[in-house]
């Protein structure tokens, strides 16, 4: 089984283009910050909180 | 004593905020090494520290987990226990708490993603980006908390009465109130100490198994490195924060210093027993003089005693008194130890002095004492006030029965004891475990993960399993 945590790329791989590591970049992030608010809003919800 | 909902609230609060800072004051300085960790390995190429990194950023990512379960608990407390605190300073203190989450929540959490789940997807220049952002998310999450609570022992900025409500009448007082600057410096150098300090505790437990593991002789000479430099430096800090602490509450530094009468010539007082019933000290080993010389800075400067104020607005000097000398004890023991790691690091000894090693082991824990003695200073000697000199204590408590708060409070001790206990073991376990731990072993056999429910079983059944037979 993969490591859950990812390593870096072997030196001898071949580097992706930026457009799609810059768009990694920005899908982990914003990814990490919906489930930041899926976790808030459910709290939320379980407080009866609008 | 009678424990109703004010002392269980205040219990409630003592216990979930110390079991708190236990993983902010290592997240913040673990974030910075691994950034350092990953820009040496960027620029070296030294792969050392592409392990170091890998291994501890597992350990940075179950402590940050635990930082938030343990931290979201307290905002919740600031409502149900705290509530007329919380209506009262709301307006002046809120915004900072929400910068804080900000910080928190959307610069730290959404760049750990990138940091765990996206090294091979985005490449080492943007991955080393996101570690900074981490690193960064850490200390501005620390620049707000600090704010908020340094504006509790000095408030600044404000305008309103108790009755109708606090508002803030100058943001850059409020956030920057009197004594911020020297306590935030105090904080973020703790934090590094704590990590430097863990750092070098579990290089030197592998390197006692393993004198020859060149992860874990690197790992300690950057800490070491680290707790020469910033060790003696937070000494300086400290003096900075504790002349603060006279200006701003002249209450709290007699407290520390187990001062009663006002006067010049103070003394020193390595230990005493300090009683305020019979407000005095009942023992005292002191070196005359040294008291107004190290708070004031001369022989001859006045400084006040407990008795200057009155009996109900003096904080508990015994807890005080020796929470403060056991962080400055802790800390000249770092320092001690820091100059003996680098003295030896200059030998070319560090990785194989037994008793240094065993010395860093046993000093493992001591930021994280450190920096719990140094709280309990700050926040038992602000009492009997929640916000110094505006809002008392007893009056900022949540009119809620002791039934409820002891529930709440017992639950959080069953829950914390389960939760943390295991993953402090976990952490622990792989601190022992060592960055080598997994290195070596063979590559998988199978393409199937091992808790597959047949995984166990051939592929192709009927036929003899060709991978056995490698």
């Amino acid at each position: 089984m993969p490591d859950i945590i990812e390593g870096p790329p072997d030196a001898d791989a071949p580097r992706r283009p930026l457009t799609r590591r810059l768009a990694w970049f920005v899908v982990l992030a914003l990814a990490g910050m919906a489930a930041t608010g899926v976790v808030a809003y459910s709290l939320r919800a379980l407080l009866g909180l609008e | 004593m009678d424990f109703d909902a004010l002392l269980l609230s205040r219990i409630q609060f003592a216990f979930t905020i110390a079991f708190h800072i236990i993983f902010p004051s290592f997240t913040i300085g673990l974030a910075s090494y691994l950034a350092v960790l990953e820009g040496l390995w960027l620029t070296t190429r030294n792969e050392t520290f592409k392990t170091l990194y890998l291994f501890w950023v597992k350990v940075f990512a179950i402590s940050f987990g635990m930082g938030v379960v343990s931290g979201v608990v307290m905002s919740y407390q600031l409502g149900t226990n705290w509530s007329v605190f919380s209506a009262v300073a709301g307006p002046v203190i809120g915004p900072l708490f929400a910068f804080e989450v900000l910080a928190a929540f959307f610069l730290e959490a959404s760049f750990l993603g990138v940091m765990l789940f996206g090294w091979k997807k985005v490449g080492p220049g943007l991955h080393f980006a996101s570690t900074v952002l981490v690193a960064f998310g850490t200390l501005t999450s620390a620049f707000w908390i600090i704010s908020a609570n340094s504006w509790m022992q000095s408030p600044s900025g404000f305008a309103g009465t108790l009755e109708e409500g606090l508002v803030a009448v100058n943001w850059l007082q409020v956030i920057f109130s009197p004594t911020f600057p020297e306590r935030l410096a105090h904080m973020v150098l703790a934090a590094y100490l704590t990590t430097a300090l863990v750092v070098a505790a579990a290089s030197a437990y592998r390197l006692l198994r393993d004198a020859t593991e060149p992860e874990s002789a690197m790992a300690l000479k950057m800490a070491i490195g680290m707790l020469a430099i910033v060790a003696p430096l937070q000494l300086l800090v400290g003096d900075l924060s504790g002349k603060d602490v006279m200006h701003h509450q002249p209450a709290k530094l007699a407290a520390i210093e187990a001062f009663w009468e006002t006067r010049t010539e103070q003394a020193f007082h390595i230990a005493a027993w300090p009683d305020r019933e019979i407000e005095g000290n009942h023992w005292e080993l002191s070196i005359p003089k040294l008291g107004s010389l190290i708070t004031a800075g001369s022989t001859e400067a006045e400084v006040q005693g407990l008795k200057a104020f009155a009996p109900e607005d003096r904080p508990p000097v015994f807890i005080v008194f020796w929470a403060f000398r056991l962080m400055v004890g802790l800390g000249l023991a770092m320092i001690a130890l820091g100059f003996w790691g680098a003295w030896l690091a200059w030998r070319g000894r560090i990785a194989r002095s037994p008793a240094f090693l065993r010395a860093c082991v046993a000093m493992g824990p001591a930021g994280f004492v450190a920096v719990i003695s140094g709280w309990i200073v700050a926040e038992v000697g602000r009492q009997p006030y929640v916000i110094y000199g505006i809002l008392r204590t007893e009056d900022a408590v949540s009119p809620i029965g002791a039934g409820s708060v002891s529930a709440s409070l017992l639950a959080f001790l069953v829950v914390y004891a389960i939760v943390f206990s295991v993953g402090a073991l976990y952490i622990l376990r792989m601190l022992a475990e060592g960055p080598l731990a997994g290195a070596h072993e063979a590559p998988p056999t199978q393409d199937r993960p091992p808790g597959w429910a047949l995984g166990a079983a051939p592929e192709n059944p009927g036929e003899a399993n060709p991978r056995e037979d490698r």
